[in-house]
């Protein structure tokens, strides 16, 4: 890949409770540019993905080792702050989880946590941040409603838009259409689209068709590995490796 | 005689009809479980009849108005007065200083355990905020008398320590394991991806808590301390024990070290002495009602959010918030304004002036300070204070534990658990008391148990939810939050009197069974409802009858859980003395009963008389309270362990 990295990750190895799930990972996510992790339920791609924001912390008996750098700072150093490091790079998930607070709530939710007081300032960063996650106009008359009473995919939305408030330089997405119909999955799609030219994207899916539709780069997983890795057109059209093209071509056992 | 018969199988069953001796047998099962179910809503409405059968008459004589906002409670005076404003007053001031005392507390342990505790110390705190909630309330009034009221007096220099305060104080104390466990569990249940989805953002993990977390949990919590307060106003022997009893409304009203008087330490004392029938036996009565009618509304309201909450969680996230999202914000500034009101209150009241200006010297640099602070020091801060708040409630559990047992193992002998009692108690031993608590506590969960029991498989297994199921749980919450000292004056006016059992070591039993059955039901219950629906299935699909599955596949692996619900009712049983107060007891017997009809010793009341009525007991007064304590505490720690020796075991 001849893009600037943004993260990079070197010969990382990740076990939960001693067992392994992720095996020796090396790859470079280039930047402002949608990379899709794709492969088969349980080869470590969401695992892959929260070591990018530290996530994993949160769960017990996790070893890392392996190098994973961020801007060229490993994230992992001690000193890192792992508040800092989560604003820089933003998740959205598998399933819609808004706050049980409203509309306007949720998106100012980032803001107020990193120390935004002035009103004036929120107003102009909810809006913004609704109107970037195509949101905006269907909100705009109810932002004091309880943020659950939006639809699945106006949820998802709202939380892309509550990511988008914080400013990262990259956002993670963990699946982020598996819950949501077809016409809500499309509208989310063509947001990634144009995310893309402010965010550097990382999405998780099991959907080859949507890998396809909106990534730039794709990396193939396979129980804890990355087999192979790429530009999206390359990897689904002419794969180097034969495990790819099975998985490609359906022919999976 | 035995008979031999020779059964000889018939396995042709295609050809054989159900007997119907057999259809008889089920239904005839069903309608006993059904008598059994349907028990608690008689006792609810035995309750209500006969406390109005006895009270009405002060409301007809008095009137409603002069009985609730008299300012004079005189029952014994030659013109008596019976207004029981100043009692209704003292009750809720009480209650207050309670629970200002025990939320910011409870709150900040309840996040300790859910959010910070690692799984070691969760193993010791659980199980200690468990035992705190198994201490007798007579144990915490003693307690309360020999330790906290001294340290009023000395404190704050005033001429006693039987106060507002140490009554708030000792109450605080009781309602925090309520509180925490609650309010606990309701943390707990926030959904994981709310955590994630806040850390996710760079929020802090405090952030987290308290912007997320802890307003997601906010009705859970409110439950909690509802029921915390259900649990101060129906407490009689710890608050008659170190409030002073004073009927007069504080003055000025803020005044934390005037001595008060609750609606259930006026039962407590003056029901004892009252002639039957007079028109302060009556007046006693009508206090009972208005007590009951409190906490019937309070503990109806708790058991209504902790429903529509269990209900909302079942339906998925898109429950409408149970406290509007306009009305938060100034809910939430009108508790501040609480929290901030009593603790000027009690800086400038009672607190040594050094202590006072340390304590708003630091609130105002915090005040101030509080938004130049970094996220890490808010962080730090708050955790510290989080963890302060657990480490205080642990500190509790652990002094009055210490106290008792150092103070009371000296008085330990062998003759002290095997002679009866001389010299009113000063000397000899407690072997009457043991005894009679025994019989009582055995009987009363004889009787419990079968009742509980066959109602909760009633509730579980024999009906869908309906409007008699609701009618029958409602009876039994009714039954749960109805306070022990109205139980006591129900046995009293019902089994004593109206039965005429008299005072009777039967009549002691079947108040506290009344008392305890609300649990044997609950926690039975809880157990069956643990058995997965398809182990029922099996056995039905296989031609079993209802009660051949109930009897043999759904009861048999429901029995741990039924027994831990029953050892803690024991438990609670054996520490009560409101309820066998003027029902069974008597003090300073020599002798055991010779029948259920003869009145008994029981160690709660022994304990009672010999710290409020008989001086210098002090050796057995607190060999009494060791007693008691090790026969309960050991209950709770029986059955606690008993729960999580099958909890590890069904987790396999």
């Amino acid at each position: 890949m001849s893009e600037s990295a943004i993260i990079t990750t070197n010969n990382v190895n990740l076990w939960y409770n001693g067992k392994q799930a992720l095996e020796s990972v090396s790859m470079k996510i280039p930047k402002n540019k949608v990379t899709a992790l794709i492969g088969p339920s349980g080869c470590g791609k969401s695992t892959l993905l929260r070591c990018f924001n530290r996530l994993n912390d949160l769960i017990d008996h996790v070893k890392i080792t392996g190098e994973i750098t961020l801007d060229d700072k490993n994230i992992h150093e001690s000193g890192t702050d792992v508040v800092m490091l989560r604003k820089k790079v933003g998740m959205v998930f598998q399933k819609p989880n808004p706050f049980p607070k409203s509309i306007y709530e949720n998106v100012a939710y980032g803001p107020r946590v990193h120390g935004l007081k002035n009103n004036n300032q929120l107003d102009a960063i909810v809006e913004q941040s609704l109107r970037h996650a195509a949101l905006w106009d269907e909100v705009k008359d109810r932002l004091n409603d309880s943020a659950l009473g939006l639809s699945g995919g106006q949820q998802q939305r709202l939380c892309i838009a509550r990511t988008l408030a914080v400013e990262p330089e990259v956002i993670l997405m963990d699946e982020p259409c598996s819950a949501l119909d077809p016409i809500a999955t499309a509208k989310i799609e063509n947001l990634i689209d144009l995310l893309k030219q402010d965010y550097t994207v990382i999405i998780v899916t099991h959907n080859m068709q949507q890998a396809a539709r909106v990534s730039d780069f794709t990396g193939f997983m396979y129980l804890g590995k990355l087999i192979e890795c790429g530009k999206t057109v390359q990897i689904f059209e002419h794969p180097k490796e034969e495990l790819t093209e099975n998985y490609i071509t359906g022919r999976f056992g | 005689m035995v008979q031999f018969t020779k059964n000889i199988p018939d396995l042709s069953i295609a050809s054989k009809r159900p007997a119907l001796s057999s259809l008889i047998k089920e239904q005839a099962i069903k309608t006993v479980f059904f008598i059994t179910a349907f028990f608690a809503v008689i006792v609810v409405i035995f309750i209500l009849l006969f406390l109005l059968r006895d009270g009405y008459a002060i409301f007809v004589d008095v009137g409603i108005i002069p009985f609730l906002f008299g300012t004079t409670w005189a029952p014994t005076a030659v013109e008596p007065l019976y207004g029981i404003l100043p009692l209704i007053v003292g009750t809720l001031l009480v209650t207050l200083g309670a629970i200002v005392f025990a939320v910011p507390l409870s709150i900040g342990c309840a996040i300790y355990v859910s959010e910070l505790a690692s799984t070691r110390v969760k193993n010791v705190l659980k199980p200690a905020i468990e035992l705190l909630a198994g201490i007798p309330s007579v144990v915490y009034g003693f307690f309360g008398l020999v330790v906290l009221t001294d340290f009023i007096r000395v404190t704050f220099d005033v001429p006693s320590g039987e106060t507002w305060l140490a009554a708030s104080i000792l109450l605080g104390i009781m309602a925090l394991p309520t509180i925490i466990s609650v309010s606990e569990d309701a943390i707990s249940a926030v959904p994981h991806e709310f955590r994630e989805g806040s850390l996710a953002i760079g929020a802090t993990r405090w952030q987290t808590i308290s912007r997320v977390l802890v307003p997601a949990a906010l009705s859970g919590i409110a439950a909690a301390i509802i029921l915390g307060i259900g649990r101060a106003i129906g407490e009689t022997m710890a608050v008659l024990m170190v409030a002073g009893n004073a009927a007069v409304i504080p003055e000025p009203i803020w005044n934390v070290l005037s001595p008060v008087r609750t609606l259930t330490a006026t039962l407590g004392i003056e029901m004892g002495e009252v002639s039957v029938g007079s028109q302060h036996y009556n007046a006693l009565f009508g206090i009972a009602i208005v007590l009951l009618v409190i906490t019937l509304i309070i503990n109806l309201a708790a058991v209504a959010i902790l429903h529509r909450l269990k209900e909302g969680q079942a339906a998925g996230s898109h429950q409408k918030p149970l406290i509007p999202l306009t009305l938060k914000e100034p809910l939430v500034r009108i508790v501040k304004l609480l929290l901030g009101a009593s603790l000027v209150i009690f800086l400038f009241f009672a607190a040594p002036w050094y202590f006072a200006a340390l304590i708003l010297f630091v609130l105002g640099a915090l005040y101030f300070g509080w938004d130049h602070l970094s996220q890490k020091y808010v962080e730090k801060i708050s955790f510290g204070i989080v963890a302060a708040a657990a480490f205080i409630v642990l500190a509790i559990l652990v002094i009055i534990l210490g106290y008792i047992v150092i103070k009371g193992l000296p008085a330990i002998s062998w003759e002290f658990l095997t002679q009866p009692p001389k010299d009113l108690g000063r000397a000899g031993g407690i072997y009457p008391a043991i005894v009679g608590t025994l019989y009582l506590v055995a009987g009363a969960i004889l009787i419990a148990l079968p009742l509980g029991v066959g109602a909760a498989i009633y509730l579980v297994e024999y009906t869908r939810e309906g409007r008699i199921t609701r009618l029958i749980r409602n009876g039994v919450d009714l039954l749960n939050g109805t306070p022990s000292i109205v139980f006591g004056l129900f046995g009293f006016a019902f089994i004593v009197l109206y039965l005429t059992v008299g005072v009777s070591l039967l009549a002691g039993q079947v108040t506290l069974a009344l008392m305890i059955l609300p649990t044997v039901i609950r926690t039975t219950e809880e157990s069956l409802k643990n058995i997965p629906p398809s182990l029922r299935e099996g056995s039905l699909a296989l031609g079993a009858t209802r009660w051949q599955t109930i009897s043999k596949v759904v009861i048999p692996p429901a029995v741990p859980g039924i027994v831990t619900g029953a050892i803690l009712c024991i438990g609670r049983a054996a520490g009560e003395t409101a309820p066998i107060m003027f029902t069974a007891v008597v003090f300073s017997s020599r002798f055991l009963p010779d029948s259920v009809f003869d009145p008994v010793m029981a160690l709660p009341y022994h304990l009672f008389i010999l710290a409020t009525n008989v001086p210098g007991a002090s050796a057995n007064m607190y060999g009494t309270a060791l007693v008691l304590l090790i026969l309960v505490v050991g209950m709770y720690a029986v059955a606690i362990t008993v729960r999580h020796h099958f909890q590890k075991k069904s987790r396999g």
